[in-house]
């Protein structure tokens, strides 16, 4: 079994004074394929935005590495900063897809010389340079995850946070996340994918936790798992 | 015909030969439709983003006022400016009355509102992914608010220049509270006015082109502004 890389304990949510979510304990495996499935409402992408640090609204909490987490403001940050998250629906900020690409770098005050070093490098990477000079919005939806994709991997994230990827997306792009993501596994990089692919979850699952209700009904290795 | 022609006549020569008078008017009118707007700027895009992003009790009412005060005849406003800075007003004392400064208090009045909706308007239009985004790229607390003036720039810059549309072609309270005082308080619409009434129709129509032409420019940037919100 692999080293855990991220953990949470009791975590708890509420919205409008009902628990969302309620867990006692959910695992990150570092370098690994983890999954989190489940059906729709069960609490996926609220455990997403908690695992990544993009709510810090619950109860509970989360070890990276085996030390506990602050909520306070510079741990948070320094945490998000590790971490990058590939949307559904990705936002992309008005201005051309380069400075998109580059805007991680910006925020954390890398010179423009060395971003546009880097954005070159990562398009280059995933085949996105042609994309390059176009606008937020003159991009189909396959463009616009790929361009998500650059942003998000541009600051060598140490865990992936993607949520549902290949929805409304074709054939050609869904495969071609599929290996790029595989790809990103054997460079040692984490991933947490939500998903309701059976087709990925079969061919490309290290560990799942399947979420149900807000509660986890099972969790562990994919390859001794029933579902 | 012949009296309009040689009135248009008049008119252009005015304004190419740049007459003194001419310019002392526009250049008053400019002058005081930059500053209203730029206080107004001041106060109303800080109103606007706190409007939009802060959940108050009140705020539905508030939001109503706004609407309602987009339309405010200027007029009306003139009269309570008027009412509050004479002689016999709250302000009486403060001598602001056919003043440069009791115009910019009126202007500033008037378009506080479009500022405040406006830009509230335009925050509001941001997408939410937009805060979730911001966060998951490792933005601080002020580089995401500095994301979010940007990302609603073009609202912002068109509810600037919406607001300069407004007071540079009001007459309400520049002739209310202004007086209009030749070569002091005239502004391009009260001169208009005036001039039109004494018959110095030649006059009166070279501010009106002046007044259109600078009507045109800002609805040119305003669409330039906003062809470039769809980019």
């Amino acid at each position: 079994m692999k080293n855990i890389i991220l953990e949470a304990n009791n975590i708890k949510k509420c919205y409008d004074k009902e628990y969302v979510l309620d867990l006692e304990n959910i695992k990150i495996y570092k370098g690994s394929f983890n999954f989190l499935i489940g059906p729709n409402g069960s609490g996926k992408t609220t455990l997403l935005n908690i695992l990544s640090m993009i709510d810090t609204d619950f109860k509970g909490h989360i070890f990276y590495k085996g030390h506990k987490v602050k909520k306070d403001k510079v741990d948070v940050l320094e945490l998000r900063r590790k971490f990058s998250v590939i949307w559904q629906n990705p936002y992309l900020f008005k201005g051309s897809i380069a400075y998109n690409i580059g805007l991680p770098l910006k925020l954390r005050q890398m010179k423009d010389r060395k971003v546009e070093k880097k954005v070159k490098e990562i398009s280059e990477e995933l085949e996105i340079t042609h994309l390059l000079d176009k606008s937020h919005n003159e991009l189909s939806g396959g463009e616009r995850q790929k361009a998500s994709i650059a942003r998000a991997l541009i600051t060598d994230p140490e865990i992936l946070f993607i949520d549902e990827p290949n929805n409304s997306l074709d054939y050609e792009s869904s495969r071609y996340f599929n290996n790029l993501f595989s790809k990103l596994i054997e460079e040692g990089i984490t991933i947490l994918l939500i998903t309701h692919d059976l087709y990925q979850i079969e061919n490309y699952a290290d560990y799942i936790t399947l979420l149900d209700n807000g509660r986890v009904l099972k969790s562990g290795l994919y390859e001794n798992m029933e579902i | 015909m012949d009296y309009i022609f040689s009135a248009l006549k008049e008119a252009i020569n005015l304004i190419i030969t740049l007459d003194s008078e001419v310019t002392n008017v526009v250049g008053t009118s400019l002058k005081l439709s930059l500053t209203s707007t730029f206080l107004a700027a001041l106060i109303g895009i800080p109103l606007g983003i706190l409007v939009s992003k802060i959940d108050f009790k009140g705020k539905y009412f508030l939001n109503t006022v706004l609407n309602t005060l987009l339309s405010l005849p200027t007029v009306v406003l003139g009269l309570f400016v008027y009412s509050i800075i004479s002689r016999k007003g709250v302000l009486g004392e403060w001598g602001l009355l056919f003043t440069i400064k009791g115009i910019i208090i009126g202007q500033v009045l008037l378009i506080l509102p479009i500022v405040v909706a406006l830009v509230r308007n335009a925050i509001h239009d941001i997408d939410e992914k937009m805060y979730k985004t911001a966060l998951s790229l490792g933005a601080t607390g002020s580089q995401k608010f500095r994301l979010l003036i940007s990302e609603a720039r073009y609202g912002i810059i068109g509810a600037l220049i919406t607001s300069f549309g407004r007071v540079i072609g009001e007459v309400g309270v520049s002739m209310m509270i202004g007086g209009n005082i030749k070569g002091f308080t005239r502004t391009i619409t009260t001169a208009i006015a005036m001039e039109t009434n004494k018959g110095r129709f030649g006059f009166a129509l070279a501010l009106g082109i002046i007044l259109l032409s600078l009507s045109f420019i800002i609805n040119f940037i305003l669409y330039f502004f906003q062809s470039g919100e769809s980019k």
